[in-house]
Formats: C-alpha cells, sequence, structure tokens
C-alpha cells in the first residue's frame, strides 16, 4: 500500500475517535459542538506524558483518556441540565475556553539537549515516541485501527445491554426515561465522560503521528465537521461514524474530481442526505432492517 | 357536511385511528365519546390537518380534503378547538382574536364586536396577555378565537378539561347558544353527562375505531356512558 | 481621571462593536425564534452578500448604494437557498438534521465566495470617508455611529412589523405555539420563509456596514459572523428580540473592557465564560420566549 494511502486511512481512523465520541451523545439526545476540546486534552495529555515525561505509549494513552474524561466530567457538570441548543451553545464555549487555554499553556523542559513541549500558539513539537521506536506509517495504522476496532466492538456490545437501551432511551425522551426509573443526569454524565475519553484517545494518537500539535488543530471546525460525520453516517450503529468520516475524507481524496469545489459538491449532497434520511445513511430503521434479515 | 371514511392515522408503527367512520350532520351537535387513549384527540388533528392519515377519506359538503395542511383546512371552513386551549400565551386577548382572523381580509372588526359581546367576560380582558387569564376564561377565548375564521364546522376537543364544575356549565350553554344560532358542532367530550345534553348525535370511540353510534335519549345511553368512562370489558 | 476616561472611551468602543453584534443576533433570534432551530449558515451567507458586492466592485467599481442592494440581494437569495434546502424539509422533524445540514450549505457557500474571490484580502470601499469624531478626550468612529443608527432603525422597523401589522401578528403566533398558529390558519411554512428572508435582509445589509466600515474584506467574516451573532443571542436570552440588541452590546462592552484590562486572548476568554456561566446558573431572564 503506498504512502499516501495509509496516511488517508489513518487520518479516516484517528477522525474516527471523536466523530464516535459525538455519536455518544448524539444517542443520548444531544448536540455537542465540543468534542474537538477533548480530542486536544488527549493530545496535549498523551505528548506530555511520552514526550516530556519520558512514560511508554500506552501509559500515555491511558493517561490521556483519564484526563479526557476528568475535563468532560467537569465541563459536563454544570451544563448537565442543560437541553438543545443550550447545551450545544455551553459545549462550545467550553471548547473555545479550553482551545484558548492551549494557546496560553507554555511549559517546557529539556530531554536530550532540546527544548520540549507546549508553547502556546505555537504549538507542541517533539511527540516523537512512536517514531524514535521505528514503528511504520503502516504499524502505526494497524495501532490506530485496531484499538477503533476494540473501541467500537465494546460500544457495540454495550449498546445491546440494558445500559446502551437506556442511553438511548435517554435520547428518544429523557422524561420517559426519568420514569423509567433511569437516573437520567447521572447517565448523562458518564456518557458525556466516556465521550470525553474516547476522543481524547484520538487525540493521543494524533499526537503521535503528527508529532506537532498546535491549539489551531483543535477549533470549531473540527467540531462541528465531527458532528457532521456522525449525523450523516448514521446514528443506528456506532459504525455510523466512521462511515461519515470515509465518505468525507474518501471523496476528499478519492475523487480528485472536485478539487477546488469539494465542499460545494460534498455540503450540497450532505443536505440532500439528511432531507432523504435525518438521521443518518445508517439510521435506526436501516440496521433493525439489515439486523432481521439474518 | 363532514364525512368521514375508514380513517387510518398512525404514530410509526402504531395505529391509533384503525379506521374510523362517521358523520357530522350540517347544523347539528355530534358528539364523540370514548375512554383516554381511544384516538379521539389523533381524529381531532387528523381532521384539523396537523396529522396526515395513511389511508381512508375525509369528505367535507362533497369536498375531498384529506391530507390537507392545517391551514388549507381553515380555510375551508373548519375550526378547532384544541385540547388544552393553546391560546397564545404572550400575546394579548385581542391580539388572540386577530391571530383566529389571520385568513380574512376584511370585516374581523365587527366579529371582534360580535365575541366580545357573546363572551363579556374577554371584552373585560380585552388587554391582559392571554396566559395570565383563568382557565375558563383561556377556552372562551378559544373557542372565539376559532370562531373568528368564520367556520362553518366548529371541531372541540375536550371543552371541559380541567374546568370547574360550574365553568362547564357556561362552556356548555356557549355551545347550545352557538348551536341555536345555526353552527355545526363536533365535539369530543370526557364528561359524557354534559356532552349527551347537548348533542343530537353520539358515536363511542374504543381502541381506535367506532364502536358505537346512536341519539341520546335512546336505550343504549346508560350503557355508552358506562363505556364512555370505563372501556368496553369485553 | 485617565482610568475614568479609558473606561468610557471602551465603553464608547464596546457599545460601536456591539450594534454589529446586536445586528447579527437579531437576525439569529428571528429564525431561533421562529423555527426553533439555529441557522448555522447565516454568517456564509452573509460573507456570500458581501463578496459579491466585493466582485461587482471590482468588476465596475458600482457605487455604495448598489453594493449595498447587491450585498443585501444575495444574502436573501443565499438564505432562501438554506430555508428550502435545511430547514423546511426537516420542520416537523429533529433539529440536529436542520442544523447538520445547515453547517453543510456553511461550507458550501463559504467555498463558493472563496471560488469568486480567492485572494485571503480584500479592499472595499470606505463607508465613510472622514476621521473620528471627538469630543473631549473621546473619540467615536461615525462608522459605527451609522451601524448603531441601523440597528436602531431595525428595532424600530422590526416593532413596528411585529405590533401593527398582519403579518407580525402571524409571526408572534408562529414564535408563541406554533401549532395553536397551525389552527388559527396561519401558513407556518411560508411565515417562517419570509421571516429568513427578512433575517438574511438584515444580515447583508449588517455585513456591507461592516465591510465598508473596516474597508476590506476576508473569508474570515462567515465565522465570525455566526460566531459573534450567537454568542451574542445567547447572552441575551435566547429567542427574544430586545435580548439580541441587549446581548449584542453587552457582548461588545464585554470584549472592549476584558481586552483592555487582560489582554487580545482573554477578550474572548471572557465572553465565552460568561456564557457558559450563564448558561449553567440559568437565570429567569434566559429562558425561552419571554414576551416581545
Amino acid at each position: 500500500m503506498d504512502e499516501y494511502a495509509i496516511g488517508v486511512l489513518t487520518s479516516v481512523g484517528l477522525l474516527s475517535f471523536v466523530a464516535t465520541s459525538a455519536y455518544l451523545l448524539l444517542i443520548a439526545g444531544e448536540l455537542s459542538f465540543g468534542q474537538q476540546a477533548f480530542f486536544g486534552v488527549g493530545a496535549y495529555a498523551a505528548g506530555i506524558a511520552t514526550a516530556m515525561l519520558g512514560l511508554p505509549l500506552f501509559l500515555g494513552l491511558l493517561i490521556a483518556m483519564a484526563c479526557g474524561a476528568a475535563v468532560a466530567a467537569l465541563v459536563g457538570l454544570p451544563a448537565l441540565r442543560l437541553r438543545g441548543l443550550y447545551f450545544a451553545m455551553a459545549t462550545l464555549a467550553a471548547a473555545e475556553m479550553l482551545r484558548i487555554l492551549f494557546e496560553l499553556f507554555h511549559w517546557q523542559v529539556e530531554v536530550g539537549g532540546e527544548v520540549v513541549g507546549p508553547d502556546g500558539t505555537q504549538g507542541f513539537r517533539g511527540i516523537r515516541w512512536v517514531f524514535e521506536r521505528g514503528v511504520e506509517p503502516l504499524g502505526f495504522l494497524a495501532l490506530v485501527w485496531g484499538m477503533l476496532a476494540v473501541v467500537l466492538v465494546v460500544i457495540h456490545l454495550l449498546e445491546r445491554t440494558r445500559l446502551g437501551s437506556a442511553v438511548r432511551a435517554l435520547g428518544e425522551d429523557p422524561e420517559l426515561a426519568g420514569t423509567l426509573g433511569i437516573d437520567v443526569l447521572r447517565l448523562k454524565l458518564a456518557v458525556v465522560a466516556a465521550a470525553g475519553a474516547l476522543a481524547a484517545l484520538g487525540g493521543a494518537l494524533f499526537a503521535h503521528h503528527n508529532t506537532y500539535i498546535e491549539p489551531r488543530n483543535f477549533d470549531i471546525m473540527l467540531g462541528v465537521h465531527t458532528l457532521a460525520y456522525a449525523l450523516i453516517g448514521g446514528l443506528g450503529t456506532v459504525v455510523g461514524p466512521l462511515l461519515g468520516v470515509a465518505l468525507d475524507l474518501g471523496l476528499l481524496e478519492g475523487t480528485r474530481v472536485f478539487q477546488g469545489y469539494r465542499m460545494i459538491v460534498f455540503g450540497g449532497l450532505v443536505a440532500l442526505l439528511l432531507i432523504w434520511r435525518p438521521r443518518g445513511l445508517l439510521d435506526e430503521r436501516v440496521v433493525h432492517w439489515l439486523r432481521t434479515r439474518r | 357536511m363532514l364525512r368521514v371514511q375508514d380513517l387510518v392515522t398512525a404514530y410509526g408503527k402504531i395505529e391509533a385511528l384503525k379506521g374510523v367512520s362517521l358523520e357530522v350532520a350540517q347544523g347539528s351537535i355530534t358528539c364523540l365519546l370514548g375512554p383516554n387513549g381511544a384516538g379521539k384527540t389523533t381524529l381531532m388533528m387528523t381532521l384539523a390537518g396537523i396529522l396526515k392519515p395513511r389511508s381512508g377519506s375525509i369528505r367535507f359538503s362533497e369536498d375531498e380534503i384529506t391530507g390537507l395542511p392545517p391551514h388549507a383546512i381553515v380555510a375551508r371552513g373548519i375550526a378547532l378547538v384544541p385540547e388544552n386551549r393553546l391560546v397564545f400565551p404572550s400575546m394579548t386577548v385581542l391580539e388572540n382574536l386577530q391571530a383566529g382572523a389571520y385568513q380574512r381580509r376584511s370585516g374581523f372588526d365587527d366579529d371582534i364586536e360580535r365575541m366580545f359581546t357573546r363572551f363579556p367576560r374577554l371584552k373585560e380582558r380585552e388587554a391582559q396577555l392571554a396566559g395570565t387569564l383563568s382557565g375558563g376564561e383561556q377556552q372562551m377565548l378559544a373557542v372565539a378565537r376559532a370562531l373568528m375564521s368564520r367556520p362553518k364546522l366548529l371541531l372541540m376537543d375536550e371543552p371541559s378539561l380541567g374546568l370547574a364544575p360550574l365553568v362547564v356549565e357556561e362552556i356548555f350553554s356557549i355551545i347550545a347558544e352557538l348551536h341555536r344560532d345555526g353552527a355545526t358542532i363536533f365535539l369530543v367530550e370526557q364528561n359524557a353527562h354534559m356532552a349527551l345534553r347537548v348533542a343530537q348525535r353520539f358515536y363511542l370511540m374504543e381502541q381506535g375505531r367506532v364502536t358505537f353510534s346512536g341519539d341520546p335519549g335512546s336505550l343504549a345511553e346508560d350503557e355508552v356512558i358506562r363505556r364512555a368512562y370505563l372501556g368496553s370489558s369485553r | 481621571m485617565a482610568p475614568v476616561v479609558d473606561f468610557l472611551q471602551n465603553c464608547l468602543d464596546g457599545l460601536s462593536a456591539g450594534a454589529a453584534y446586536a445586528l447579527l443576533a437579531v437576525g439569529f433570534t428571528l429564525i431561533f425564534g421562529v423555527l426553533r432551530r439555529a441557522n448555522l449558515s447565516y454568517g456564509p451567507a452573509i460573507m456570500l452578500g458581501a463578496y459579491a458586492a466585493t466582485w461587482l466592485f471590482l468588476q465596475t467599481g458600482a457605487g455604495l448604494l448598489v453594493l449595498f442592494a447587491v450585498a443585501v440581494l444575495a444574502t436573501v437569495l443565499a438564505g432562501t437557498y438554506v430555508e428550502r434546502l435545511c430547514f423546511a424539509p426537516h420542520r416537523k422533524g429533529a433539529a440536529a438534521a436542520a442544523m447538520v445540514a445547515s453547517f453543510a450549505i456553511w461550507m458550501q457557500l463559504e467555498e463558493l465566495a472563496t471560488l469568486l474571490l480567492p485572494r485571503h484580502l480584500y479592499a472595499f470601499p470606505a463607508l465613510y470617508e472622514g476621521g473620528p469624531l471627538t469630543f473631549g478626550p473621546f473619540f467615536v468612529r461615525v462608522e459605527s455611529l451609522l451601524i448603531l443608527l441601523a440597528a436602531v432603525a431595525v428595532c424600530v422597523a422590526g416593532w413596528k412589523v411585529l405590533y401593527a401589522t398582519r403579518f407580525g401578528i402571524a409571526v408572534r403566533a408562529v414564535i408563541d405555539d406554533p401549532r395553536a398558529a397551525e389552527l388559527s390558519g396561519i401558513d407556518v411554512g411560508a411565515v417562517s420563509l419570509r421571516i429568513f428572508a427578512v433575517a438574511s435582509a438584515i444580515g447583508g445589509a449588517t455585513g456591507f456596514l461592516i465591510v465598508a466600515s473596516h474597508e476590506q474584506v476576508t473569508p474570515m467574516l462567515g465565522m465570525w459572523s455566526t460566531l459573534k451573532g450567537m454568542l451574542a443571542m445567547m447572552l441575551g436570552g435566547l429567542g427574544s428580540l430586545p435580548g439580541a440588541i441587549a446581548g449584542g452590546l453587552a457582548l461588545g462592552l464585554i470584549e472592549a473592557h476584558s481586552q483592555w484590562y487582560f489582554g487580545p486572548q482573554f477578550r474572548d476568554f471572557i465572553a465565552y465564560l460568561l456564557l457558559f456561566v450563564l448558561l449553567a446558573a440559568r437565570p429567569p431572564w434566559m429562558n425561552t420566549r419571554s414576551a416581545y
């Protein structure tokens, strides 16, 4: 496989983490414009862990997930009772605040004769743990997709349990869910934290793939894009967001025909798609139909 | 005047109306009774155009009106006084009436005067925000607002809901008065006693179907009332 | 004495910027009030309008009045397109599809604009050729006064339309209770389309005023308008027109003071923080649908 294809596939994998985190919130009934911030939290946390504290990658990933969950819970807690556009705007405000904090974050240490660490708007370079150990692009691709596969399987299995039904009930009708004995607020907070951890894991991998991250990577455009991917891919299955990402990046790279007016085509297609399928391509009806054919 | 045939309305897979057929004669008060969940409000919403039926037909004065949007239904001369009144809370009583007359381009000032004569309490509260009115006053306002469009058929969904007995009496005397003045009214009511006192014909609806029809004063009335409150035990 | 002068000057600057934010917020609020949805394409439509005017200027050197008309017209066209494609089909459905669709069209409109004018910066004719007005130690740009005047005009006109016309009754009815409005014979779809056009016209005019007062046009206009407009709308309490104006002016004041005392990065941070805190605390005036 040529390097270019590997690059595209890796990007698809990385973005799928944050798109799936938006998906989790969507099926719980909320729009989040802020998952990109947790993507960033994970990136910075993992970068600090491996490049500055000399920890191995897997620890860096764990730390990233923990940070992602913690920050998400911290941000989610005051916003928990908000719904609809209010909740979405709260996530937007929080994400932008975090991004500005990244811009103000300066912490550099000397590692092996070099200055390494987040340097505000200049970004954070030198996250080279992966490359210093001679991991090939193909190997990293396998790592990203391996972890993504595990995550998707776990979520898929959880969706089949009572927990999964409770989350979807929350998304359909929170009042009704409450009367069914579901602790609505606790569940919502759990979903927020899990989504934060998931986005952070993606961010951690992203940081190690790029070796350089800057606050601009985690802006609103990423956030709204990932929300769109989750919705257009379909809310019926956890593979939906992945499909959404693949469609966009696939269209971008696969069809060079649209060079220069890719968004005109893609944007129009998305709007039309949503008229036909408001809950995405792989929505609950399609998934149900697919399942009952077995 | 109104003829409904085999009307089916569904929410996703759940059929709320399973093939409803009934008729409302011009100049009459027809009432629809039935236990909660029978589908009465769904029927009203379908007649008003808010819900689209899956199949069946609604004919109004020989015109097919099935599936028309709500504003077209109002244009044909059918107005609904909805369950829970649905007045415009942050608009004044007068503005609520003006909204009801939206499709009329002229002559509604006279009608507003007429409404205030028929409903003197509304005149007193002319400039008051509708959200601050009492339940009974809101009900009167909802009826007046519907009347502003000069409907040929007035649909009423549970006008006595949540109102004190004295107020309910007042509402029903207004209904009788409207009828005396020539209105055709199709009325859904939980309060079967009051409804049967004013109606010329009634239907009983259970679980999405019409199961009984007749005139008040026929021998089946007690049975009907029992089933209207408790549902059929068969 | 000097800190007081600074404070008051910052207030003037804040109100000047805030007038533009207020106008943006009014457009968002009209759409949100009637459709219950946030239109993420509002900023980009405004940008397309400004770009259309710029393109015309570059081709023909047309005068300000013509450019104004073109900006408004182009924005209204774009807005109508967005309404038909992203909002009309989802009227009875979930808001998520409408908002994501409007985001997709945001991308589309922005790309269209940059295809029209590919460079990062374009000059735009000045709204006013002279310098700022000074009185004592204070100065105010005439352009800002013009924008403030426009905001006042929109308020007055809006008030008249909402409270003295038949259309106004229909709009307020839909805002109050869309179902009751339908039952009263109001064509909610038609009202939505018309309000979208009105909001787009206001947006187009605002975009023109902003680029003419800065004498330049950049591709950031789309995102900037969306962010400022939505932020101002929410600060003022979602869904109320006076709230939109107040929110816009408040945002301008907050930004001016934050920037003065804490620097440009904190300017945005504090605005977002304030919004977040307000949302979390949910004071009563923030809750939907206060009386107009």
